[in-house]
């Protein structure tokens, strides 16, 4: 299937829900679900709200605050050991992102916080055309690509080859022009992610927990969206299918997430596949313990495919994807040093096999539609 | 129920048609063979030529990446548009070389606008105005972010657009615009006219195979071909062209984009057929075949334009009717519904002299399009959209579901 039909198919159901999200609902009415099964919508979503996601975002915030602690340090001697613990923070900052990138609903996604946050590849020719005239508005949606996450990377990582030359950047007479830069990057990380943390902690937690029906409009239809979109478009496309090549034919290394940092593109894969798997399975964040999810919702639905549990089918399916992109060298030097890449290709086919289990067999037994389309038209 | 009409057609291609034109007793039996491909010789060298489309093509192109660099002013994009030959309006020096432009076959059809020199004017400068509009109202507010009132850069998905104060892209008008006022204008109302294929002695020149002086054409042949380029004029293989639809950024995008529709697949094959069948008429001296092709083509055409006024419409709606619209979204995708409900006023309604829509209904339906509110898009109301989908697909054979989506 092209990406076109694909995408004519998704369009449909956006019509066909459209049409069912716009009937009154006056009688009570809407459709039943096909299992009418004991399943409570409502204790799922207080378990992501209150033991996934705030806590992500919790924690995510704190690695940001130590990042900037790192960089006031930095700022105040631009030593190569310096520079070396600002990239740990930086780099467990983005780890920690892997966890919240997921979440794009209510404040999230008021915000645009995921393209706000995080749009790679950085676009180094008007980042150093900002260095140099010290003019830019970071708020601008045309300038997603020259702040957060991947801009950072440029800065600390990717300046120069050497750490010598990098850290002599930060000496020299450009000093001030880079240090307004990065404060007015972590300034507006922050205070988007302060937004984001303040929406649900300020109404939006309740009203998602209380938006516990089944329609297009309540809480877990939208949010398994959120999720299944998330997947196919960030998690399989963005940090391992638009660097292949695979739907251009022609393989684009540099659109690496964190491309300057060579390991990193594969840790932040398996770090996001991680924090995916483990809302699948509604295991709280930073602990052991799981709650309602929708592996139990598709249990409690007894959901078969091939006489075998679904849940197991994707959870066997996410380990098998995990351990071949586990296998491989780095993404960088995976893709930059083999023609094909064949190897991680294979990983990126393992990866892709998620997406219908979720996309067709998860949501077609809860009875979800996908509602997104894409947003990049022509 | 189309498809069958059309397989008729073609299929009439095949016969021996009688013609009265002969003196004696026996009928000449004027067959028409399309041939595999859009390929016409004559002693041995090519008969087509459509370098004018071409190069037309080339400078839309060139106009539409003008409209997105503020660094641009309007004296430059309105010489763009205007070009005169020899000045350098152009990054391609062949272009700044040639003596063709954009607004002088802007609403310049035979049929449509040759008696309608007022008509004509309002709509050239409906484009002077968007390019005007683009340098003094958006390009000044590059760097600022649009509000209701306020022009500037709004995020639609990962992109960034570009928007006047009432959520208008004036490239998407001008571009689209463009794809009717020239493009479906001079294919369809224009070079597929009797009153142009047979204007003068182009029918007993094109009978004796009397040539243009210096060319290895028929006058005939040549202006079929010039509507042909308008579609297919720059497409790696112009005699093949449907392997890489959206060449251009205009008819040939569009045909493309209809044709990926699961509910009109086969469309741009029967635009091309139809093109290749009618040449082939030419050719043979069979004005009846080639009419029929004209009269599909004319449909064919004017339905991609319609599916696409409807399908931005519902696609804007489907975003307008959630929790938190994308309004970046919605802006493109009503700015690309803009320029295709300009472009209705061109179409061509097959066995009329009428366009599907009158330049007075296009501008009603603009107006309704941008008066939900006093600012504009920021404003309009999914009811709004939908009312203006359904008044469009009514005219039309399709339906706006199988257009919507």
């Amino acid at each position: 299937m092209t990406p076109v039909q694909m995408k004519r198919i998704l369009l449909s159901f956006g019509v066909l829900l459209t049409l069912w999200a716009c009937s009154p609902d006056s009688g009570g009415g809407g459709p039943e679900p096909p299992n009418p099964v004991s399943f409570d919508r409502g204790e799922m979503l207080v378990n992501w709200a209150d033991n996934i996601i705030l806590p992500s975002y919790a924690n995510f915030n704190a690695r940001l605050g130590t990042m900037n602690s790192a960089y006031t340090t930095f700022k105040s001697d631009p030593s190569e050991v310096n520079l070396q613990t600002l990239r740990d923070a930086w780099f467990d900052a983005y780890l920690g992102w892997q966890s919240v990138a997921m979440f794009e609903i209510g404040p999230a996604e008021t915000a645009g916080y995921r393209l706000e946050m995080n749009t790679y590849p950085t676009d180094v020719i008007t980042l150093e055309q900002y260095l140099s005239s010290g003019s830019y508005d970071l708020s601008l949606p045309a300038n997603r690509d020259v702040k957060g996450f991947s801009a950072l990377d440029y800065l600390i990582n990717g300046l120069a080859s050497a750490d010598a030359q990098i850290v002599s950047r930060y000496q020299g007479t450009e000093q001030q022009a880079l240090f307004d830069y990065i404060d007015a990057v972590i300034a507006d990380m922050q205070s988007l992610t302060t937004q984001v943390i303040q929406g649900w902690e300020n109404g939006f937690r309740d009203a998602f927990v209380a938006n516990d029906g089944a329609s297009a409009t309540a809480s877990t239809d939208r949010m398994v969206n959120d999720f299944i979109y998330y997947f196919e478009r960030h998690l399989r496309a963005g940090k391992m299918g638009i660097p292949l090549g695979v739907f251009t034919g022609t393989k684009a290394p540099q659109t690496l997430e964190a491309y300057y940092r060579t390991s990193a593109g594969k840790e932040l894969f398996l770090a996001a596949m991680g924090a995916f798997r483990d809302f699948f399975n509604g295991k709280h964040f930073g602990s052991s313990a799981t709650g309602k999810s929708l592996a139990s919702y598709l249990r409690d639905l007894n959901t078969l495919k091939n006489g075998a549990a679904l849940d197991v089918i994707i959870n066997d399916q996410i380990t098998l994807a995990t351990q071949q992109v586990s296998a491989l060298d780095d993404f960088r030097t995976e893709i930059e040093n083999n023609d094909p890449p064949t190897t991680m290709l294979l990983a990126y086919d393992e990866v892709q096999r998620i997406v219908p289990l979720l996309k067709v067999d998860m949501v077609s037994a809860m009875s979800i539609s996908i509602d997104y389309v894409d947003a990049d038209g022509d | 129920m189309q498809k069958a009409f059309f397989s008729a057609l073609v299929f009439s291609g095949f016969f021996f048609i009688s013609c009265s034109n002969d003196s004696g007793e026996n009928p000449i039996e004027l067959q028409v063979d399309p041939p595999a491909t859009y390929t016409f010789a004559r002693n041995g060298s090519t008969t087509v030529d459509f370098s004018g489309q071409t190069t037309r093509l080339l400078m839309g192109g060139e106009l539409e990446q003008a409209l997105k660099d503020p660094s641009q002013t309007v004296a430059s994009l309105q010489a763009k548009y205007a070009h005169q030959a020899g000045v350098a309006n152009f990054n391609d020096a062949d272009l700044n070389a040639s003596d063709k432009n954009l607004k002088t076959k802007t609403a310049a059809s035979a049929e449509f606008f040759s008696s309608n020199s007022a008509a004509q004017a309002d709509i050239r400068a409906d484009f002077d105005s968007w390019l005007e509009a683009q340098a003094t109202e958006v390009f000044r507010n590059w760097n600022t972010a649009a509000a209701p009132g306020i022009a500037g850069q709004i995020a639609d998905g990962s992109s960034t657009r570009y928007v006047s104060g009432s959520g208008l892209e004036y490239d998407q008008l001008v571009i689209k615009g463009l794809m009717g006022a020239v493009m479906t204008d001079q294919a369809l109302n224009n070079y597929l006219s009797p009153l142009v294929l047979d204007e003068g002695d182009n029918v007993s020149n094109n009978d004796s195979g009397v040539t243009e002086d210096g060319k290895n054409y028929t006058t005939m042949e040549h202006k079929w071909d010039e509507a042909y380029g308008y579609v297919f004029g720059l497409n790696a293989d112009p005699a093949n062209p449907n392997n890489d639809l959206g060449a251009d950024s205009f008819l040939n995008k569009y045909v493309g984009r209809v044709e990926s529709d699961p509910d009109f697949s086969g469309i741009a094959d029967q635009i091309y057929q139809a093109f290749k069948l009618g040449r082939a008429a030419i050719v043979a001296g069979n004005y009846e075949v080639r009419d029929e092709q004209a009269a599909l083509i004319r449909g064919k055409i004017s339905d991609i334009i319609g599916i696409r006024a409807v399908y931005y419409l519902i696609q804007a709606k489907l975003v307008l009717e959630q929790p938190q619209p994308a309004y970046g979204t919605v802006f493109h995708d009503l700015s690309e519904a803009y320029g295709f409900i300009y472009s209705l006023q061109f179409t061509r309604k097959p066995g009329s002299q009428e366009p599907y829509f009158s330049r007075a209904e296009v501008q009603s339906l603009l107006t309704d399009l941008v008066d939900d509110g006093s600012n504009g898009l920021w404003d309009v109301q999914p009811q709004t959209l939908q009312d203006l989908a359904d008044s469009i697909a009514e005219r039309f054979d399709f339906t706006v579901s199988a257009a919507g989506s």
